[in-house]
């Protein structure tokens, strides 16, 4: 009956014929991805009252408003191994998506909170997830919410002219509605694919399995049970010593990809570029610094890097480890002073050991994940606030926004509201850097912050109107 | 008449023998000798004496041994053909000439006379050969006992020889008794009876002639050396009966009545030779010169020969003896082997077939403890004793090695296996009610036939014993590793025990700490531990214990320590593993309840961890920064906002400080205790081994999770600590709670 070890019910429930159903909804505005997991292997695997398609199946056209409006989100404890973009709209569905929520959430015996998985750039992940994490967070204010962000890929130009206000939007509500949002950055993924991988030309499904793999190995210490971290806000609570800052990257080493979707079919010519090497719980700490490793641009990582600080890591080491090679690893990380921490109260490497799956077969004996608040992440943001300062100047595409009740009658306070939002995230961030991050924001931040580009303002999240 | 012509004829002869003998030797300047000088009057009167007189030679009156002694010295002088030549004439000399008395002397005569040649071929001869001193000195008159004379007799029928007189008067001058008559004491008293003359004197504790009895000073010290083996004797009789008639009242022992029989066959040996001695001591000591066939008789010369060896043996005896006295079983046969150890290869012998018998029955009950935990020893002489114990406490107290009871010739190594191999068997009988052990036995039996045949070892053969013991040690030992591992799952309790009380299995610790918390601030008294149980099972439910084996859930228990007024539930809540015969072995109550005072340390290490995600829940981000105080005066909301992040900062401090001890907790005491003890328990030959392991295992927690003595004060603070986080976290939450009920009226305006 135990199989594996692991815990099944994280996730998943047993259906009367004892097989596992993700405790997961599957929402989107438009028919099209949906329907390709209608139609794959795993059409069996959800439950489908959980599966939410738009009737008019006309999309959010990557509009955040249409998306928001149309109201919406996915995921509910995750699905992994699944991790397509939906969404879908209309408050006018918000009842049915909300008992679909609601049903899942009264079944499961003891609710931890929630995951959602989406992309912040499009219309549907973005608009309707932000309308989902507003609500879950006024609904179940007690419970966590967990995202896992896609951020777009900045490298190529976007088909999706007005990513840069929908990812502003998205952001507001990250920051305020989300209990830790897990950033993955499209951008890295690809360099990552590329570059790690040598795919010269990877596929969605190739950097899904990058996201699958990092979610996977997030949760194991959830579904392995040991002595620590057995429970989601134990996992974050370390992560995210300060509320606003629970934007996390993550790390992964050493990395492989599958070509086939399917296991047991693992097509030898796609491990050709996965040269084996040897994993030590020392080497993968390392490599797990390496900025080639962390899946967040790299110009977020190398900006001002040498005031960068880390203000937590985790270490989710997975396979056969020793735990005297623990402490001997981080003495030595801490010996090379390999790791720049925050000034203003206590930080380490923390490690939490698990089980890797037996089911999964894995040509490396250790591998690891990091998960890392690190003030860098703040470039992202920064590079979002100028792509949409420079649109909003031009008063681009605006028109689109204003079709819909938020932003009607001109009203665009919404815009300024995020984007104050972010840029006193990105403050955050930098006084993050200084010792006296303690005291910032209680005196004139102008005696205390050396600008950032655009004018310090006030830094107080409630200088919102 | 032809007898009274013959004696004359003989002086005669002599005179002209002496003659003849003194002519050869003059020098040849010299006047021719004159018989009626004083000179040769002396050297025929000394000639005289020497042929009335009787100097027996230092050998055996043995014809044959005599021939022999010729024969081989023949032989060795690769003179085979003369030695075999020699055998024939002597054979036949033996068989026909029956009219010569002294066969013996006559061969003697002719060594002698051969040897002397020898001796003069090699040196020139200046005077004569045949009487050497002849010419210089006068003999001095012989005093009877002395210049070394080694037996005197007289010869009855040359009574009338001058020296002979002398000496006869000389000794009847001196001894009041005849010797025969000391002889036979002597005999007497060596049986431990007295004699006529030969008295125990029970001051002394030795058989004396008493001083009344004149008897020459000599004999007296003979007599008193010889009777030494009467005291001796005395001793070791009067030990033997006196624990035959101890027995079977008082406790002997095995070792005892062995031991006893052993001395007793010794004796008996004894009384053997002493009943031929007395034979020989009826034939009269012959005097000078008794003719040859009376060469058994007894003198106390012969005596002292007859009786060192028995003297020796009778001191070693009436020494173990003594030194036995008040000792039994292992002991004895340990103070017996103490006397072993001894160059003389007689005496070792001798003790060696002595201790032999003796530790018989000693290593019978080895064989029967090594192969069948049979402890049989009603007398308490085994080195190994039992005491009726509970079965939880037999492996560690049922049985020990009695050290007074342990010989010294079997190494304390040894003395521990053995002791353990027996332990094993009546630890598989009693507490595993198992039987498989017969049949390891029996494989050790049938694997080695010479070791196993009953009593087929004993004394002097440890290495056999080792052997057995060893190959007897090696499959019980096995095979109850076996059972402890195979049957009673001793390592699947070790893990359940690592995952249920040291808080391994954490989803389970979790729910468990979710459901029981509320109830557990309650005060001590008021809780019900019937409730706690069900709370228990509910957690076992929901979490992955629920896949654990039945019989392991099945052991564990909610306990309740005893309470003193004031305490929580917190201080008084405890998980409890039955571990259960036979594993109550390991988890004694005294481990247990080390294990329960690191249970509780990490249980309440838990709770504070579990207070400050509490914590942290309530000050999650999107708790906090959803909510705007925007509608506060400017003053009111700095000092909330600086309010907020110093709890913050003093909670990622805290947080960073617990985490850390539990990172310490995990990493370097529990996983890594718990890696160690698996590869100690991989290699562990016996439950001994077993026990040392999970010792060790629980001894390196307790003194690493800071529960040991050297680290009492840093527990003590510690738990001071642990109660700020606690009191921090009501704060906190009391903070927040304001906090959103301010932003609650507020946003109702």
């Amino acid at each position: 009956m135990l199989q594996g070890g692991d815990r099944k019910d994280v996730f998943f429930y047993q259906a009367d014929d004892q097989h596992y159903i993700p405790r997961a909804l599957l929402i989107d505005l438009e028919p099209r991805v949906i329907n390709g997991i209608q139609n794959s292997d795993y059409r069996n695997l959800y439950n489908h009252e959980n599966i939410f398609v738009s009737d008019h199946g006309g999309g959010a056209g990557n509009n955040w408003a249409s998306g928001y409006d149309q109201s919406t989100t996915e995921i509910i404890l995750t699905a992994f191994k699944h991790l397509e973009d939906l969404g879908m709209q209309g408050q006018h569905v918000e009842e049915e998506i909300m008992d679909m929520i609601d049903r899942e959430a009264d079944g499961s015996d003891s609710l931890e909170g929630f995951v959602l998985c989406h992309s912040i750039a499009g219309g549907t992940g973005s608009g309707m997830g932000s309308y989902l994490l507003e609500t879950l967070n006024d609904r179940y204010s007690k419970k966590l919410v967990q995202t896992y962000s896609v951020f777009p890929n900045q490298m190529e130009t976007s088909d999706v002219v007005v990513q840069p206000y929908n990812s502003l939007l998205t952001l507001k509500r990250l920051t305020l509605n989300a209990d830790c949002v897990v950033v993955l950055d499209n951008t890295a993924l690809n360099r990552i694919a590329v570059e790690r991988l040598h795919l010269s030309n990877p596929t969605f499904a190739q950097t899904n399995s990058l996201v699958s793999t990092v979610m996977s190995a997030s949760t194991t210490t959830l579904r392995y049970p040991g002595y620590m971290n057995n429970d989601l806000v134990g996992l974050l609570a370390s992560l995210i010593p300060t509320p606003r800052c629970h934007f996390l990257m993550t790390g992964y080493t050493p990395l492989t990809v599958e070509r086939q979707r399917n296991i047991e079919k693992i097509d030898d010519t796609s491990l050709q570029a996965n040269v084996i090497r040897k994993t030590t719980v020392l080497d993968v700490m390392r490599r797990l610094l390496q900025a080639k490793n962390i899946m967040v641009s790299s110009y977020a990582r190398t900006k001002d890097a040498s005031q960068a600080k880390y203000i937590s890591i985790l270490n989710i080491i997975q396979g056969e480890v020793d735990p005297t090679q623990v402490h001997e690893s981080l003495q030595r990380i801490r010996e090379r002073k390999l790791v720049n921490f925050i000034e203003w109260g206590p930080a380490s490497i923390q490690v939490a050991l698990s089980r890797k799956s037996p089911y999964v077969q894995t040509a490396h004996r250790v591998s690891g994940l990091m998960l890392a608040s690190h003030t860098s992440i703040r470039h992202l943001f920064s590079k979002t606030l100028s792509q949409y300062e420079k649109l909003r100047k031009k008063q681009a595409f605006i028109d689109a926004y204003r079709k819909f009740p938020m932003f009607a009658d001109n009203d665009l306070s919404e815009f300024d509201e995020s984007r104050d939002i972010i840029e006193s995230l990105v403050d955050e961030y930098k006084a993050c850097e200084s010792p006296d991050y303690i005291k910032w924001g209680m005196e004139d931040p102008n005696n205390m912050l050396t600008g950032e580009g655009n004018a310090a303002g006030s830094l107080d999240p409630n200088s919102v109107a | 008449m032809e007898e009274e012509e013959d004696q004359q004829k003989l002086p005669d002869l002599v005179k002209e023998l002496v003659h003849r003998l003194l002519s050869q030797n003059l020098p040849s300047n010299s006047p021719p000798l004159n018989p009626n000088s004083p000179e040769f009057r002396n050297s025929l009167r000394y000639a005289l004496r020497i042929l009335s007189s009787r100097l027996t030679p230092s050998v055996a009156p043995d014809a044959a041994a005599i021939a022999d002694s010729i024969k081989r010295r023949l032989a060795t002088h690769a003179r085979s053909a003369d030695a075999l030549s020699f055998a024939d004439l002597f054979s036949k000399f033996a068989s026909k000439a029956q009219s010569v008395n002294n066969k013996w002397a006559v061969i003697y005569l002719l060594k002698i006379i051969s040897e002397d040649r020898h001796k003069t071929a090699a040196i020139p001869a200046t005077t004569t050969p045949l009487l050497p001193n002849l010419a210089f000195s006068q003999p001095a008159s012989n005093n009877g006992w002395s210049n070394g004379v080694l037996l005197v007799s007289k010869d009855p029928e040359n009574r009338r020889e001058v020296a002979f007189r002398e000496f006869v008067n000389l000794v009847k001058e001196e001894n009041e008794v005849l010797e025969e008559v000391i002889v036979r004491d002597v005999l007497y008293a060596c049986q431990g009876v007295d004699g006529r003359f030969v008295k125990f004197e029970s001051d002394s504790k030795r058989y004396v002639i008493p001083d009344s009895v004149r008897v020459p000073r000599a004999t007296r010290s003979m007599v008193h050396n010889l009777c030494e083996l009467g005291g001796l004797f005395r001793k070791v009789s009067g030990y033997i009966s006196q624990s035959m008639d101890r027995f079977p009242n008082e406790d002997v022992g095995t070792v005892g009545q062995a031991f006893c029989s052993a001395l007793q066959d010794e004796l008996s040996e004894y009384y053997k030779l002493l009943a031929v001695l007395e034979a020989q001591a009826s034939n009269p000591i012959p005097l000078v010169s008794e003719s040859a066939s009376s060469g058994n008789y007894l003198s106390l010369r012969r005596l002292a020969v007859w009786l060192a060896e028995p003297m020796v043996k009778m001191r070693l005896m009436a020494d173990l003896v003594e030194k036995c006295r008040v000792l039994r079983g292992g002991a004895m046969a340990g103070a017996i082997h103490l006397h072993a150890q001894h160059g003389d290869p007689m005496v070792h012998e001798f003790m060696r077939r002595l201790l032999q018998r003796v530790c018989s029955s000693l290593f019978e009950m080895v064989r029967r403890w090594v192969l069948e935990g049979e402890l049989e020893d009603i007398f308490s002489e085994f080195f190994i004793v039992g005491q009726p114990v509970k079965a939880e406490s037999l492996w560690r107290e049922g049985y020990r090695l009695h050290h007074a009871m342990l010989p010294s010739f079997i190494p304390p190594s040894l003395a521990q296996r053995i002791l353990r191999t027996g332990k094993s068997i009546n630890f598989l009988r009693v507490c595993c009610e198992d039987r498989g052990w017969a049949d390891a036995a029996t494989e050790v039996i049938t694997d080695n036939e010479v070791t196993a045949r009953r009593g087929g070892f004993g004394y002097g053969e440890t290495d056999t014993l080792e052997l057995l013991v060893d190959k007897a040690a090696k499959r019980i030992d096995k095979h109850l590793l076996d059972v402890i591992f195979k049957r009673y799952k001793f390592k699947e309790h070790c893990l359940a025990i690592k995952q249920y009380l040291l808080l391994g299995q954490g989803d389970f610790v979790q729910y468990l700490m979710d459901i029981v918390g509320p109830d557990l601030s309650e005060p001590a008294n008021t809780i019900s531990s019937f409730k706690l149980s069900g709370l228990l099972e509910t957690a076992i439910r929901a979490s992955n214990a629920q896949y654990e084996d039945p019989d392991i859930l099945d052991r564990l228990r909610v306990k309740m320590m005893p309470h003193e007024s004031g305490d929580r539930g917190w201080d008084v809540f405890s998980l409890e593993y039955d571990a259960r015969v036979p594993l109550d072995t390991v988890f004694t109550e005294s481990v247990m309840a080390r294990y329960l005072r690191i249970f509780n340390f990490l249980w309440k290490l838990k709770r504070v961890e579990h207070a400050l995600t509490g914590a942290w829940k309530t000050m999650k981000p999107n708790c906090i920064t959803s909510n705007s105080f925007t509608r506060l005066q400017h003053a009111v909301k700095m000092q909330l906002v600086s309010t907020l992040r110093r709890c913050q900062v003093l909670w990622v401090e805290i947080n960073h400080f617990i985490s850390n001890l539990q990172y310490y907790i995990m990493f370097e005491v529990l996983e890594i205790s718990w890696s160690n003890f698996l590869a100690e328990i991989e290699v562990a030959k016996d439950l001994d081994d077993l026990l040392a392991a999970h010792e060790k295992y629980l001894h390196s927690i307790v003194e690493k999770s800071l529960l040991g003595d050297l680290s009492q004060s840093l527990y003590k603070s510690l738990l001071v600590i642990f109660d700020l986080i606690l009191r921090f976290r009501s704060r906190a939450d009391r903070l927040y709670e304001g906090i959103h009920e301010l932003q609650a009226r507020y946003s109702s305006f």
